[in-house]
């Protein structure tokens, strides 16, 4: 205590100013200049206005042509617009997951990749009603695996995860159909209705919306992050640090970047064999630093404390310290502009993911079978590049802040075990938080996601929401840059307890957590819908009725739909920053803020005011509450 | 209603009494009439802790309950309910305090009322000692006065302070049970606003022992929730004014313990409808931890008998895991599933064994922690040898399901009976890894067939998991090694390097347990041990290794290799698994374990190479080790590895046949080595081992001469 003090967001942008200048001198583009390039934007494409999926277009909205070519009107092609959006976010999103599920069914004894989480795989496959009894683990690895994978193409049925949910939720989504069947296909049929000539009618494209949501989240993502936790092991506390001062002057510093933690995992194996790290110092560093960004950052991070250079917008800082000898991206959420960006310094930007693939970059194909070979060859590449240095370009911002991450489900629970009393409690469930919910010591819970968007000033939403949700004994979790906004501004440190409200605090006190809980990366998000899942039947109440909300202040991609699309289809209302491009029309945006509640028991709010956003989250928690009278 | 609408509703209603209280009295004496409670510097302690302004007159009650309604706040937010919660207390206190005007006494035997300074200047040393080791309040009436009076009673054993408010203190009366300051039962009075003296008190003592200055209402709170080890027990009904203190007393840290079907908080408002568990339930709720002071056992216990030897003339029985199934066992549980200091007993107790006989014995004892690894099962495990031979008249040698237990015939004289080997392992897991262990239990098992069960069902896979997490540890992957000098008490000499792919000879101390070990002692038996000076790679010796042996062994040693047995070998202390010795005619070494009765081709029995290895002695080509080490890749590797071995027990040879085979095929391409390797079956001697082994083409005869 005493000295701990947040990071403020114009220390953030004073760095980065700092870094520009840098960026200057070597003639660097960066996404600050880009926006202004870009800016104003096109206002069709905005409101979602804009039509071009055939080519007799493109059509564009306007009082004075109210249709398109083919007789569509506005409503029809926002919605469109919106489900194609979705479409690429939840194939995104369960690709991901996909890949994990085939990393898992590599998976071997003597490795590259190996099962480090037995017992979970247990569990999933009991869940799945697979024989576990007598057989050897890797042969239950392949097993689920393939099964896994089978769920992205199953002939029947829905998914296999959505039994989690609680019977309520189960209810809800097999009345309005839209209990999600086989992953792909809901991203086929979401491009089949979006076709020329399909759907133009609004709920049906919004239903097929939360559908192709509820298969990312309850399908892919959950995938993702399950076998994730299989492989790699499931996250729990472990104790890190944020933003670029973890870059480490002396040392070969290699950024991870991306999404998939296969490559990431191995990257950071081999880091730290003394072999490469004697191979280092005989290079004249001392020693090898491993940082991320984005959520491949939030998955090293989880797993394996090892510390975040920064989120989303930040990617271009790591290469503009000068100080990194290579940024290895895997896939999703990376900048084109890193290539040439990288030219502009000695540092090599490394992709390695043929769904990913850049100009400007070495491409070092990375595939399961031959992981070690590749993130050995990675690392050789990135410390016979730190003789190329240039030292009057090096500047690391001197700003970190300790953060403790790894609250998977599991740890939460841990965790809530650590408060119960063994003569009267029960252990292993939610009923802890619960008590503090409606005891009214804790008012609820807000999970913060999403991105960075130039949109909003990059982090300051994020912060100031958490700050401001804290205060009010609102606890958080968080995921995504998100999560990382909060980590770098302190808030992830358990001396952060000393910004909330008097019944926050003390929870903090007693449970030994930061009032900002980091669940992980964007596909973890998934582990937030089992926390829902578990507190509803734990606590009896209905998904919807719990005093929790979801918020992406500020968001901006894909996935980022597809997730807000399954976290209201879960029953939490959802809170954007951001407008998903529907504001051109008065029916899709009926739906989505109001319509759908009728569907599932939430919708969505979008107030583009932050400090509104905050009110407005604080009164629907508090709403909730006095309908249940506690 | 919801939690805090019923605590604001209490403190309305006492500010309401005490609004009135003030103005009658004013109306009565004038707002000049001087107020204080007797034998304090302090007045008003609790008003005085959170404002820093003392209160004299009637008139500056009548500003500070002004200042008292500022803290009523009625935003729906814990920080209301928690200054509510001390406003209600504030205004408790100027109530008690209009009691006193006019040099009154209100408060008549048994009731104490205020507490003079005094009286908190003598707690204070036993409570910050943990003498005391808490405060219970309690308060209200228990279902029925023998329940009440076994609470108070209770906490009382165990050396806790206790004070009572309301109808308990009538149940007390009623049975007859002596309460005073001088029993440490203290009946503040019987309105519920009597409970601010001991808030007071506490107040008091954040003043004078916490240096916490008056007015700094954000420290006293924090010096009173980590340092004051006070808990309130409520008894139903609550209503609204008990309600709002409990949450002045929630806001000090003081969790409340009630009967009564109510809202509930984690480690704060806790509902436990048995009273009977109310004691448990507290002291859990407070972290209390009661220090264990004496054993209850009818023989003396201390280190001085600890390397006690018991002839077989001068045993009453023995246990002896070498000839029938024994064990001994640490298992990690959740907390519901034990019971605090239960020792249960299962199958005959000492006086049905036949003098001289040897029995099993399986005791296995069972833990709970917020804290608690299971990596420290073994740790503790490794403690029992040094904990049951502490006791007068028991001999303990051995581990895991290789034990020995004899008990003297005068320990048995003396009443000494199988429950007592439980009371012993309880008492000092409890005090010495109080760090990590809330809980725990004994269960003590003498029925054969259970001992069968429980080695082989229970105990044996938690061994072999415990080792298979090992197998993924190499030398090479860790930055340092541990010593281990657990045995010192018997081997002054020896030291034992713990690495990853050599366990401690022992058997039992892996580099796991080491590594916990030295976590949970970090100036304990196992100190760790850096491997940065390599002198020779191929035996294994390092400059910091040998530093460390040299202290470790206070100069006995000088230096030792970790892979080899001909230059300088490990030294045995005396309680290895196993002992391999060089058979100089087929160029290999024999190994021994100590369930091994008959002849090696050595033409040395086990006793008898233990005799010429042990004692912490350098004995080049002998040395002792674990069963573990034998598949291990660095068995031997500077002389070779396991392709050495030419010569074991049968019985040995089938518990390591799976993982030796496995290093010799991963090693030299070898498949099915095992069968290459002799044993008492095939040869005692080393002329028809030779046969043997060169019918089979074992390795061993053409490699290397050894000397």
């Amino acid at each position: 205590m005493g000295n701990f003090k947040l990071t403020s967001v114009e220390e953030f942008e004073a760095a980065t100013a700092r870094l520009l200048e840098t960026g200057k001198k070597v003639g660097a583009d960066a996404w600050q200049y880009r926006v202004a390039n870009q800016t104003p934007h096109c206002k069709f494409g905005e409101q979602g206005v804009c039509c071009r999926i055939c080519s007799m277009g493109p059509c564009r909205i306007t009082p004075k042509a109210p249709r398109g070519i083919c007789g569509c009107d506005v409503h029809g092609i926002v919605a469109r617009n919106y489900l194609k959006f979705t479409a690429g976010g939840a194939a995104t999103h369960s690709d991901h997951g996909r890949e994990i599920c085939h990393t898992l069914y590599c998976a071997k004894p003597e490795g590259p990749y190996k099962v480090k989480d037995p017992e979970k795989l247990l569990r999933i496959a009991k869940e799945w009603g697979v024989e576990t009894e007598g057989k050897d683990i890797y042969d239950l690895a392949h097993e689920v695996a393939l099964l896994g994978l089978g769920e992205y193409g199953k002939v029947f049925g829905n998914q296999n995860f959505i039994k989690r949910a609680p019977e309520h939720t189960q209810e809800l989504w097999q009345r309005e159909e839209i209990a999600p069947r086989a992953i792909d296909r809901e991203v086929a049929s979401s491009l089949h209705m979006t076709h020329m000539g399909c759907s133009s009618k609004p709920e049906a494209l919004i239903r097929q919306s939360l559908r192709a949501g509820l298969a990312d989240g309850w399908g892919g993502s959950m995938a993702g992050t399950e076998f994730s936790d299989v492989l790699f092991g499931t996250p729990k506390p472990i104790e890190t640090e944020a933003n670029l001062g973890v870059m480490e002057k002396d040392n070969v510093n290699i950024v991870v970047h991306g999404h998939d933690p296969s490559l990431s995992e191995m990257i950071c194996e081999y880091a730290d064999d003394p072999e490469m790290i004697a191979y280092a110092k005989s290079k004249g560093a001392k020693g090898i630093t491993v940082s991320g960004v984005c959520c491949t950052s939030n998955e090293v991070a989880m797993r394996r404390g090892i510390p975040m250079a920064g989120n989303f917008l930040q990617q271009e800082n790591v290469v503009l310290t000068g100080a990194c000898e290579a940024i290895v991206v895997d896939v999703q959420c990376i900048f084109p502009a890193l290539g040439p960006l990288s030219k502009c310094f000695h540092t090599k930007f490394v992709t390695t993911s043929p769904i990913a693939q850049m100009p400007d970059s070495e491409y070092i194909r990375f595939n399961a079978e031959t992981a070690d070979e590749n993130a050995k060859a990675i690392v050789k590449m990135a410390i016979d590049n730190f003789v190329n240095r240039k030292p009057e370009l090096v500047y690391i911002p001197d700003m970190k802040q300790k953060a403790t991450v790894g609250y998977s489900v599991e740890a939460i629970v841990k965790t809530l075990d650590g408060v119960t009393n063994s003569q009267v409690d029960e252990t292993g469930t939610t009923k802890p938080l619960i008590e503090c919910i409606t005891s009214g010591v804790i008012r609820g819970a807000v999970a913060m996601v999403g991105c960075n968007n130039p949109r909003v000033r990059p982090d300051l939403a994020h912060i100031e929401l958490m700050k401001k949700l804290i205060a009010n004994d609102i606890i958080i979790v968080a995921s995504g840059c998100s999560a990382q906004a909060a980590a770098k501004a302190g808030l992830m440190d358990k001396e952060a307890r000393e910004l909330c409200g008097a019944g926050l605090k003390r929870v903090c006190e007693l449970a030994d957590i930061p009032p900002v809980l980091h669940m992980g990366s964007c596909v973890d998000i998934s582990r937030m819908m089992v926390l829902v899942a578990e507190l509803s039947k734990d606590s009896g109440l209905n998904i919807s009725q719990l005093p929790v909300v979801g918020c992406a202040p500020e968001w901006m991609s894909e996935k980022a739909v597809s997730i807000g699309n399954y976290v209201v289809a879960t029953g939490l209302d959802t809170f954007l920053g951001v407008d998903p491009y529907v504001s051109g029309s008065s029916e899709v945006a009926e739906l989505l803020t109001g319509g759908i509640r009728d569907w599932v028991e939430a919708a969505y709010t979008v107030e583009k005011d932050i400090d509104k956003l905050g009110d407005a989250m604080i009164e629907r928690i508090e709403e909730k509450r006095a309908a249940l009278g506690i | 209603m919801t939690l805090f609408d019923v605590v604001f509703s209490g403190n309305d209603a006492v500010y309401g009494l005490t609004e009135g209280a003030i103005n009658d009295a004013i109306a009565k004496y004038g707002e000049d009439k001087a107020i204080a409670f007797p034998d304090t510097a302090y007045s008003l302690p609790c008003y005085y802790g959170v404002t820093g302004t003392k209160v004299a007159t009637l008139g500056e009650l009548k500003n500070a309950l002004g200042v008292v309604k500022t803290l009523m706040t009625r935003e729906k937010r814990l920080n209301d309910a928690f200054m509510s919660g001390i406003a209600t207390a504030l205004c408790a206190e100027f109530i008690e305090v209009l009691k006193y005007m006019d040099g009154a006494v209100p408060y008549e035997a048994p009731c104490y009322g205020h507490l003079g300074d005094a009286v908190i200047r003598e707690l204070g040393v036993p409570l910050v000692t943990g003498d005391i080791p808490g405060v219970a309040v309690i308060l209200g009436s228990a279902p029925t006065a023998q329940e009440g009076v076994d609470l108070v009673k209770s906490y009382q054993a165990q050396g806790i302070l206790v004070t009572l408010v309301g109808g308990i203190i009538d149940q007390c009366e009623e049975l007859g049970y002596k309460t005073g300051a001088n029993v440490r039962v203290i009946p503040l009075g019987k309105d519920v606003t009597s409970v601010i003296h001991v808030v007071s008190v506490a107040v008091r003592a954040a003043l004078i022992f916490g240096n916490i200055k008056p007015g700094d209402a954000a420290g006293l709170m924090k010096y009173t929730m980590e340092r004051v080890p006070a808990f309130v027990n409520a008894f139903a009904p609550l209503n609204d004014v008990i309600v709002a203190c409990g949450a002045g007393a929630i806001a000090l840290g003081f969790p409340v313990i009630t009967n009564e079907e109510t809202f509930r908080v984690p480690k704060s408002l806790i509902v436990q409808k048995d009273v009977s568990k109310f004691n448990a339930t507290s002291l859990e709720a407070r972290d209390i931890k009661i220090k264990i002071t004496h054993i209850d056992i009818p023989v003396a216990f201390a280190s001085a008998f600890e390397g006690e030897i018991i002839r077989r003339g001068d045993m009453q029985v023995e246990f002896d895991g070498s000839r029938v199934d024994c064990c001994e066992l640490v298992h990690a549980k959740d907390a519901s599933e034990i019971e605090d200091h239960k020792i249960e007993l299962i199958g005959p107790d000492v006086d049905e064994m036949p003098v001289g006989s040897k029995q099993s014995i399986a005791y296995v004892v069972e833990v709970a922690g917020k804290n608690m690894q299971a990596d420290f099962e073994p740790v503790f495990e490794r403690k029992f040898h040094s904990y049951l031979n502490c006791i007068e008249g028991i001999m303990h040698t051995g581990q895991r399901d290789m034990i020995r237990i004899r008990i003297s015939k005068d320990a048995y004289a003396a009443g000494f009976r199988a429950k007592h080997i439980g009371e012993v392992l309880y008492a000092k897991v409890k005090s010495e890894f109080a760090a990590v262990v809330d809980k725990c239990q004994v269960k003590i098992y003498t029925d054969p067939a259970e001992c069968t069960r429980i080695r082989h069902e229970v105990a044996m896979p938690m061994f072999d998991k415990r080792d298979e997490r090992l197998m993924t540890l190499t030398d090479e992957g860790v930055d340092v090694y541990y010593s281990c000098i657990m045995c010192q008490a018997f081997s002054p000499s020896h030291v034992c390097v713990v690495t990853p792919e050599r366990l401690g000879l022992c058997g039992a101390v892996s580099w796991l347990d080491a590594k916990a070990t030295h976590q949970l002692d970090p100036e304990g038996p196992c100190q760790v041990i850096t491997k940065e000076k390599v002198i020779d790679e191929r035996i294994g010796e390092y400059e910091d290794v040998n530093d460390a042996v040299r202290k470790f062994s206070q100069g006995a040693l000088e230096d030792v290799s970790l892979y080899s047995i001909i230059e300088k070998p490990m030294t045995s202390c005396g309680c290895f698994e196993c002992i391999c010795g060089i058979e100089p005619l087929s160029n290999g070494v024999c190994i021994a374990n100590r369930e091994y009765a008959g002849m090696t081709p050595i033409g040395m029995t086990f006793p008898e190479l233990a005799s010429m290895t042990g004692g912490g002695v350098q004995t080049p080509g002998f040395m002792g080790h674990g069963k573990h080490f034998i598949a291990s890749k660095k068995f031997m590797k500077a002389e070779g590895g396991v392709a050495r071995i030419v010569w074991m027990p049968k019985d040995l040879k089938e518990q390591v046949a799976d993982r030796l085979n496995a290093t010799a095929k991963e090693l030299y391409g070898i498949d099915n080595f095992v069968d290459m390797i002799g044993d008492e079956t095939i040869a005692e001697d080393p002329e028809t081992l030779l046969a043997f082994l060169e019918e089979k083409g074992h390795p061993a005869l053409t490699m290397e001469p050894m000397m």
